[in-house]
């Protein structure tokens, strides 16, 4: 298996630029996304993290054109895989770009697996869509992909239909319908929530197997801040429907630079936990997404709310190079804290 | 990017407020607050539910209201289509007439052998017709030997259809008629033929139409008991007849009278034997569900095999089984049918209702943090499983409905004189091609009663559905 | 699928069994007497009858005659038509009821299938609201309703065409066939056409259609392979009762467009208390209906890999 192509280093594959999703419902607009922008480099991961109804899900699907509209909208941004936005246009040279250079894997993968059709040409269907193989010869390229999946007896199990797949099968079997066509981009949307923890950790393992030798780009969305630790080079933190933070993986865990990214870390159960200590959880619940602050999001949350951070919303402020956080602490004016924020290599 | 900001010291304030816990502010509802909620939002199902409430007051109040003999025949209107108030006029009572004699005029048309011959002209009335009398006169042909007479109900203008023959008359000078024969208040088309020398119909004729208006004689009108003294009223008066809003059907009886007593009839069995067979498949499914094991194997199998019985053959059977007796209506056997063989359907849903509400984790919990089985069942059990069994009710009453009108169209369900609706479309259906009314209106108000109940249930699902709460 | 294909074959033979024996209490409960109304005019006559039928015995013997017989296959002698066998009337009459029930059958399970699919498509479009709106309809209004308009719609559209297009009753060739099955499949079309939609918008909402999308599959092969497939299952399964209800309410349609079928000699044979046929035709038309179950059954696990397997 060659590696694709890969391109110039710095360069982003995928490069996501505020983009802006509403749903409307019987209650109202819900402003589910709010100016999300991120970007993923070849052979990169980046995770992105947030609690539950927090816009990560809906940020992804809306770049793989999978957010059912009506209700949803997208109002603004852009997604550029290479040089296509393909938020504007799914269909490049004929070919649709999901599947063949974007390719995306779900939270259960026992519902994301058509029941009455066999594995095996739930897999080949994408090739022969994607890549014009006839039935037999996409047939016999899905099971060695399955293998390649480290699933044991591949050429039965693709005879077989989903019902008869374990959970870790089946997320094993829908990453190989995601990576047949060898796809440059990889999201991956909780992978692991829905499987034992035993079976989390060789998910992940295959997952970046597979991204070491094809080089692929990996979007990970996950409120696991363990599968973060262990799997992602860059991190952005989301919260209501904006990126709070972003930065490599160490400069967001060691260095956090948001007071929400702090409270995510205390609430996370680690090893060095103790028990005196225990689970910080974050007071309060999200903002109303009917009606967002017109300010910084967390402000209702953060311990350290200021004056100005109701009325006014904050830019994203660089923290140091390549590490940005949404946060008036930022601020030049803001004072010099005790507070446990980091505020950059210069300060 | 916005425009740079500037700020004062003081906007870099901490903000010392309480606690930065939001509360959620929306109310909260109970589960059959909510359901309501939905209900009323469903305009379709409200709509639904006040034809369900306004059929209950047709049915139930109807026959006060409108207080005619449902079974009391009218033979002066039979079949009669819905009209306005039908009025009488009071004339003399009938004498015999003489009829005309007139030698054809000298230059009038003659009859000629070979041809299809000269019609008769100037066809007339002698007098205004009405339903006593319709008296025909016209201007002869000479050399005829005779005219006939014709009437029809229909146009016989596009293929000479004329209709029913009369009479005849003989010689060409007898040039009138009179028609005693059932006269009714209704369009009539008259025709005279001519007869040839060797008594053969010629092929011309004349038409007439005729509205004759409906008559009657003092005497008769009180013989009726359309009035109460005959010295009261004179020749030339008009008297009002008993009013049929939606008709009368073959026999003369009043359909509104019958729909609202078939009302009773065909919702009665629509409610009741739901309500019946719902009860009996509760105990039988909560018996099932709570005891388990082999009670719970023998009461399902049973379940499995009455439900595999042909069932309409079988409320036909059972019906032939419990009999009739004389004078009976019929409606307790079908009862009795109906949960019989209906009981399975719910006793399922309610065992498996059962199964999965004790398998639930909330009630697993609340067992765990000491709640008692009464509470259980009261605050668990029966919520989660009531929604389900009124929407299984709802639904049940159409298809109820539908079973009882089925068999008495057939014949095999309510007995006659007792009206259903059903029954009523039955008879109905005979005089479907000339008069149907008689079918339309039993149909229609079986239709819209079978839609509500449809809808309303449907509106009912989705309001209990507790996956849909909180929407719309 | 053989274990499983055995199990439902001795299920069916039981229910059988006792659909037989209800039919022998419900008839041997009547009250009064068979022969009431024969030509049992002398005492040796009706010992004569009684005998020939059976009725001397015992009630348990009779139940032991009649379950041989009924394995045999044998139905007995009508009781009003002398020397005719009960067998041969169904022999002539159910073929025309079951032609009609096929076609009925096809009819509303391909109508039920394309416009549930169509509503589903188009949903709170024009088209959704118009078939949902007529569906409402096919549901509401009673099957001898809609034979009856049905007739009478046909009776003015031969008079306005001025040659019969299609005969308004009667039986032998296709076209008498077309406006009773249309007729008789139309409530049961309806309520497909529900469920259909209602399957296709769920399954519309299932993870396994986002994957196809994900996939950059052709909406159309989504369409068909993905959503149509899964969509119908629910539409199988209610098949059999479906052919049940379209068998029984062909009577209805029989007896108003006239048709010589085995429904509207049923209802003769009800109204004049010939038991044997009614027994005969009860049994009859039970096993008919439980091997229909039976097959749509093993046609489910056909189609749905879950069923076959287990």
């Amino acid at each position: 298996m060659t590696a694709s192509p890969t391109p110039a280093a710095g360069r982003p594959l995928l490069d996501v630029a505020d983009l802006h999703v509403e749903f409307d419902t019987h209650g109202g607009v819900v402003k589910a996304v709010r100016g999300v922008s991120f970007s993923v480099q070849a052979g990169r991961t980046l995770a992105i993290v947030g609690e539950s109804g927090c816009g990560k899900s809906v940020s992804v699907l809306s770049v793989m054109g999978l957010v059912p509209t009506p209700p949803g909208r997208i109002t603004r941004g852009a997604a550029r895989l290479g040089d296509v936005d393909i938020l504007r246009r799914k269909i490049v040279d004929g070919h649709d770009v999901r599947g063949s250079r974007i390719a995306m894997i779900f939270q259960d993968p026992m519902s994301a697996l058509n029941p009455t059709m066999r594995v095996g040409d739930q897999i080949a269907e994408t090739l022969q869509v994607h890549r014009g193989l006839s039935r037999a010869d996409a047939f016999r390229r899905a099971v060695e992909v399955l293998a390649q999946t480290h699933i044991p007896d591949a050429e039965a199990r693709a005879k077989q239909y989903p019902f008869t797949f374990s959970g870790g099968m089946l997320q094993r079997a829908m990453i190989a319908m995601a990576i047949a066509c060898e796809p440059e981009v990889l999201i991956a949307d909780e992978p692991t929530t829905a499987l034992d923890v035993t079976i989390q950790a060789q998910i992940l393992d295959l997952l970046q197997e597979l991204q070491r030798r094809t080089g692929m780009a990996i979007v990970l969305i996950t409120h696991d801040l363990g599968v973060v630790a262990r799997m992602a080079d860059d991190v952005s933190v989301m919260y209501a429907g904006e990126i709070v933070e972003s930065g490599s993986a160490d400069d967001v865990f060691y260095r956090s630079a948001h007071p929400y990214t702090l409270g995510l870390r205390a609430a996370m159960p680690s090893q060095a936990t103790t028990k005196a200590a225990g689970l910080q959880p974050i007071e309060g619940t999200p903002p109303d997404l009917f009606d967002p602050p017109p300010g910084c999001a967390y402000v209702a949350r953060c311990p350290h709310a200021m004056h100005l951070c109701r009325p006014h919303r904050p830019e994203p402020f660089q923290v140091d190079p390549a590490h940005h956080a949404r946060c008036w602490l930022h601020h030049p004016g803001a004072p010099a804290g005790r507070d446990g924020v980091y505020r950059g290599a210069r300060a | 990017m916005t425009p740079p900001l500037r700020f004062q010291p003081a906007d870099f304030e901490p903000i010392s407020a309480g606690p930065p816990t939001a509360a959620p502010s929306r109310p909260s509802l109970s589960y059959w607050q909510d359901s309501w909620r939905r209900l009323r939002r469903n305009r379709r199902a409200f709509v639904s539910l006040a034809i369900v409430a306004a059929l209950g007051v047709f049915a139930v109040a109807g026959p006060w209201i409108w207080p005619r003999d449902p079974a009391a025949q009218d033979v002066d209107q039979i079949s009669q289509a819905p009209a306005l108030p039908p009025t009488a006029a009071i004339v003399d009572p009938y004498t015999p007439w003489a009829g005309v004699t007139a030698e054809p005029p000298a230059d009038g048309p003659r009859w000629e052998p070979a041809s299809a011959g000269p019609s008769v002209t100037n066809l007339r009335l002698a007098e205004p017709a009405t339903t006593q009398a319709v008296r025909l006169v016209w201007d002869g042909v000479e050399g005829a030997a005779g005219y006939v007479v014709y009437r029809s109900v229909y146009d016989p203008a596009p293929d000479r259809a004329l209709g029913l023959p009369l009479g005849d008359t003989v010689g060409a000078a007898r040039v009138s008629y009179e028609d005693r024969l059932d006269v009714e208040e209704r369009r009539y088309w008259y025709s005279v033929v001519v007869l040839g020398e060797d008594s053969t119909e010629r092929d011309a004729y004349a038409t007439l139409v005729v509205e004759p208006v409906r008559a009657v004689s003092a005497e008769e009108a009180e013989l009726r008991g359309w009035v109460a003294d005959a010295s009261r009223i004179s020749p030339g008066d008009t008297i009002a007849l008993p009013y049929h809003p939606l008709g009368t059907d073959y026999l003369g009886r009043d359909l509104l009278a019958r729909l609202m007593h078939g009302a009773r009839v065909s919702l009665f069995i629509g409610v009741v034997a739901p309500l019946l067979y719902v009860l009996a498949g509760i105990v039988v499914g909560s018996a099932a569900g709570f005891i388990g094991g082999r009670v719970d194997q023998l009461l399902m199998r049973f379940a499995d095999f009455v439900v595999a019985l042909p069932f309409l053959l079988f409320m036909i059977l059972f019906k032939v089984a419990f009999g009739i007796g004389p004078g009976e209506s019929g409606i307790l056997p079908m009862l009795v049918a109906l949960v019989l063989l209906s009981w399975p359907a719910a006793a399922r849903l309610v065992r498996g209702q059962i199964l999965q509400v004790r398998q639930e984790a909330y009630v697993a919990a609340s067992r765990l943090l000491g709640a008692k089985t009464g509470y259980l069942v009261f605050r668990h059990m029966i919520p989660q499983t009531m929604g389900v069994i009124l929407v299984t009710l709802t639904f049940a009453v159409p298809s109820a409905i539908f079973t009882e009108a089925f068999l008495s169209f057939i014949g095999m369900g309510v007995a006659p004189p007792t009206p259903s609706w059903g029954s009523m479309a039955n008879e109905g259906i005979r005089t479907m091609l000339s008069h149907p009314h008689e079918l339309l209106f039993p149909a229609f108000a079986i239709s819209i009663a079978v839609l509500a109940f449809n809808l309303l249930g449907d509106g009912l699902r989705d309001a209990l559905d507790v996956r849909m709460r909180g929407r719309e | 699928m053989l274990a499983y294909t055995v199990k439902r074959l001795l299920q069916g033979a039981a229910t059988v069994w006792f659909i037989a024996t209800a039919t022998f209490v419900a008839m041997h409960s009547v009250p009064g007497d068979p022969l009431a109304n024969q030509r049992a005019t002398s005492e040796e006559i009706r010992r004569n009858l009684e005998e020939r039928y059976g009725l001397d015995r015992p009630v348990i013997e009779q139940y032991g005659i009649f379950l041989g017989s009924m394995l045999r296959g044998d139905f007995g002698i009508s009781f009003t038509q002398e020397n005719r066998r009960v067998n041969d009337i169904i022999r002539e009459n159910f073929p025309v009821s079951a032609t009609l029930g096929i076609l009925a059958v096809t009819f509303a399970a391909l109508g039920g299938i394309l416009w549930g699919a169509l509503t589903a498509l188009y949903r709170n479009r024009l088209p959704d609201l118009v078939i949902t709106f007529l569906v409402i309809l096919g549901i509401s209004v009673p099957s001898f309703v809609v034979a009856a308009l049905g007739q009478l719609a046909l009776v003015n559209l031969n008079a306005a065409v001025g040659e019969p297009l299609l005969p308004v009753a009667g039986w032998g060739t296709l076209r008498h066939m077309i406006v009773p099955s249309l007729v008789l499949g139309l409530g049961t079309m309806a309520y497909l056409t529900r469920l259909m939609r209602s399957s296709m918008l769920e399954i519309a909402d299932a993870d396994f259609i986002r994957t196809a999308r994900a996939k950059g599959l052709p909406p159309t092969r989504i369409f068909l392979k993905h959503q149509l497939r899964n969509a119908i299952l629910p539409v199988v399964t209610v098949l059999g009762p479906a052919i049940a209800a379209i068998t029984t309410g062909g009577f209805v349609v029989e007896l108003v467009f006239a048709i010589p079928g085995l429904g509207r000699y049923f209802v003769t044979a009800v109204q004049q208390l010939d038991y044997t046929v009614i027994m005969g035709t009860t049994v009859f038309y039970g096993a008919f209906l439980v091997v229909m179950v039976i097959a749509v059954d093993l046609l489910y696990g056909w189609i749905d890999p879950r069923v076959r397997l287990e």
